[in-house]
């Protein structure tokens, strides 16, 4: 997928507080989308989405707390800060326990939100960046060949080309060959890499 | 044969006395009346028959006018003159058929007359009319008595003093009572000025007391609070009432009815001041209640008033970024200053209907718009509302009539019910919204506020206005039974019941504003 800009997603019902918070990260230089309730965002959700989510804890229809769950659901990876009020510390404390990247009490300074705002945004490059790689690494595996892919899965398990070998019933040349188109498809010429990036995606996705 | 007692004495029996020197007019009349139920005397001259009356007092007297010695006028002259005799009905009898004797009888006070000689059927009629028309004389002076001696143990019975006045203020009767609290004789107080007597103050208001109770304009007048004096010069609060004594349409003087109320007013005192007391605590216990609300809903408020501060504050960073900029958009920066002063008032604006609610003290009863104080009520709840997610919906007719209360305690038992019942949608996930609303009754505006909820348990009449009870987890018992406290106050009912297909009404009524009363100004 193309690279796409971040944008901060304001979910917030009071207009002021969303109208003078868009304008302030605005200023700032950052791409704002304001929405007044939690139903709309999910309607413009995608998974495409980067940046992170500004989110009010207490709203009305769907609240903050519904709205992660939602997302959560439909496996969002957008970092989300609860905006939260007196009083709500609690809420916040469970919003973080399903992974929420942090929070703020109303009202805040505007400096602190803008360092969880960047803090949430450099988290969410980062794990775009991790899931770019991975999309890549599986994109390669896609291009090897059932017996290539068996050649390499033993090269990672740590069996030397002899072993391959003799367990395929094949010569030791085939063997070395298949290894050498896996490591050219794969893109490296390291097998400490290969492992690593076979294991990233074994890891992160069992499937 | 001077007397014949034919029956005897039976006191409903009536008496009927025979005076004649004819013995033989004597045995006719006899024979005539006897059998008839009289009791029957005889006298055969003046002397005797006036002897005879005065023992017996006849109803009836047949009295024959010749006679030798005293004939039957002079008897008739001393049966008058005597009060024991006098009532006795006197009948002359007489030969004599002349006009002359009849119209002297009659002027001398006899009742009838009957001629010689006797028609049996005649006497018996006669004399039967007199005995009923003395009879009936007799049950109506009786009655007189009982009624004059029953009139004068009343008074004398009443202790309130009774003073008759004449009108120059000269006390022409006192009773008892009048006495006792004058602390002289009855017989003292007959004859004084009642103005000398009682009303000694001269100065100002009091010096009016004495003319006022003569009632000299013809109408009655009541004074309370006012300060009399005894007849040792020491002096008592009292309470008169003076009306005025007319006779034939002309005013004879008057009435004084009046009695100590010192001791009424020391209690009264007492009263006012423990209802002052009551009044107070049932403020301060309002005052704590809504503290205890503000407290519950601190959160929600917090919430309030940190949306217009965190707006300003992101719009003050806004245009600090501004600032450092090398150019200044002026349109941009009064822009975003107009929208920090929105906030502002915003945030002003919570705070004041918080201050509203907490600290406004109890204002007492005034005139109040119930559709305003409702569409208050409401604006206030809208935090609790928005947090429960559930509306509350409003529906007042026009028109609708004011109210007679304090508007501070009002809003807060509307504000309570209105929690409540949102709390019990709540607790039933119910979505319908809580309806607020009013209606002029006859004589009352009664207001509702019902629910969607979970309803109330079977015994909650009997406990739900009790202190201390609570149909909530966390509720302590405090918000019904102040909510009937205050509209009790204001002498309003409140009540609920359950609703048909589920939750419950709690309504209250409020009387109106009496027109027809007088302006207390």
């Amino acid at each position: 997928m193309a690279e796409t800009e971040q944008t901060v997603y304001i979910v917030e019902d009071d207009e002021a507080v969303r109208d003078s918070l868009s304008m302030l990260l605005r200023s700032e230089g950052l791409a704002v989308a304001g929405y007044e309730r939690a139903t709309r965002f999910l309607e413009d959700w995608h998974g495409g989405m980067q940046g992170c989510i500004v989110l009010d804890i207490r709203m009305p229809e769907m609240d903050g707390m519904e709205l992660q769950e939602e997302l959560i659901e439909r496996g969002s990876h957008l970092p989300i800060i609860f905006v939260t009020g007196h009083g709500d510390v609690p809420l916040a404390v469970e919003a973080m326990r399903k992974g929420a990247v942090d929070f703020i009490e109303k009202p805040y300074r505007e400096d602190q939100l803008l360092e969880k705002i960047r803090g949430a945004l450099a988290t969410d490059a980062e794990q775009h960046q991790g899931r770019e790689e991975k999309r890549l690494i599986e994109e390669r595996l896609e291009q090897l060949t059932p017996r290539e892919r068996e050649i390499m899965d033993r090269m990672v398990a740590g069996q030397a080309n002899k072993v391959i070998a003799i367990e395929l019933d094949i010569s030791q040349r085939t063997v070395e060959i298949h290894r050498s188109r896996v490591m050219h498809k794969m893109g490296t010429h390291s097998l400490a890499q290969l492992v690593r990036m076979v294991m990233s995606v074994r890891d992160g996705d069992p499937e | 044969m001077s007397t014949v007692s034919e029956t005897p004495t039976d006191p409903e029996q009536a008496c009927v006395l025979l005076v004649d020197d004819n013995p033989q007019n004597l045995k006719v009349l006899y024979e005539t009346l006897r059998d008839k139920g009289y009791q029957l005397l005889i006298a055969n001259d003046g002397e005797k028959a006036l002897q005879l009356a005065r023992r017996h007092h006849p109803e009836v007297i047949l009295l024959d006018i010749m006679m030798p010695g005293m004939d039957g006028f002079e008897v008739c002259k001393h049966l008058r003159a005597d009060t024991d005799t006098a009532l006795s009905a006197i009948i002359f009898l007489s030969a004599l058929n002349d006009i002359d004797a009849k119209v002297r009888g009659f002027n001398m006070g006899g009742a009838d007359y009957i001629a010689k000689p006797f028609q049996a059927q005649e006497v018996m009629a006669r004399v039967d009319t007199q005995i009923r028309v003395i009879q009936l004389e007799r049950v109506m002076q009786a009655r007189n008595r009982q009624l004059e001696s029953e009139q004068a143990s009343l008074l004398n019975a009443i202790f309130e003093g009774i003073y008759g006045l004449d009108p120059q203020g000269v006390i022409t009767f006192a009773n008892p009572a009048a006495a006792e609290i004058a602390g002289a004789e009855q017989d003292a107080l007959v004859g004084r000025r009642i103005g000398d007597l009682h009303f000694t103050h001269d100065s100002g208001e009091e010096a009016s007391h004495a003319g006022r109770v003569l009632c000299r304009d013809g109408a009655a007048v009541l004074r309370r609070g006012v300060t009399m004096t005894r007849a040792d010069g020491t002096t008592f609060q009292a309470e008169y009432r003076a009306a005025p004594r007319f006779e034939n349409d002309e005013l004879t003087g008057s009435v004084l009815v009046f009695r100590d109320i010192t001791e009424e007013l020391a209690q009264e005192r007492a009263l006012e001041e423990t209802r002052e007391l009551v009044a107070e605590q049932r403020e301060q216990l309002a005052h704590a209640s809504r503290l205890s609300v503000m407290g519950e809903m601190a959160a929600g408020v917090a919430h309030e008033v940190n949306q217009p501060l965190t707006a300003i504050a992101n719009y003050v960073s806004l245009v600090c970024r501004m600032m450092e900029k090398d150019t200044l958009d002026q349109d941009a920066l009064s822009e975003v200053l107009e929208k920090i002063t929105a906030q502002s008032h915003r945030a002003s604006e919570v705070i004041r209907r918080i201050r509203q609610f907490v600290h406004q003290p109890a204002t007492g009863k005034e005139t109040v718009d119930v559709a305003r104080l409702l569409a208050e009520s409401r604006e206030f709840a809208e935090v609790d509302s928005r947090n429960n997610a559930i509306e509350v919906s409003l529906s007042i007719p026009e028109h609708l009539p004011y109210a007679v209360a304090d508007p501070v305690q009002v809003q807060q038992v509307v504000l309570n019910l209105i929690r409540n019942a949102l709390e019990a949608s709540r607790n039933c996930s119910s979505e319908e919204p809580v309806e607020v609303s009013a209606e002029a009754l006859e004589d009352a505006v009664c207001v509702r506020v019902a629910d969607r909820g979970c309803g109330l348990p079977e015994d909650a009449e009997e406990r739900l206005f009790q202190p201390f009870y609570s149909n909530k987890d966390e509720g302590m018992g405090i918000g019904l039974s102040l909510c009937r406290s205050l509209i009790t106050g204001q002498n309003g009912e409140i009540g609920f019941e359950r609703r048909e297909g589920g939750g419950t009404v709690f309504w209250f009524s409020l009387p109106l504003v009496d027109s027809s009363a007088p302006d207390p100004d």
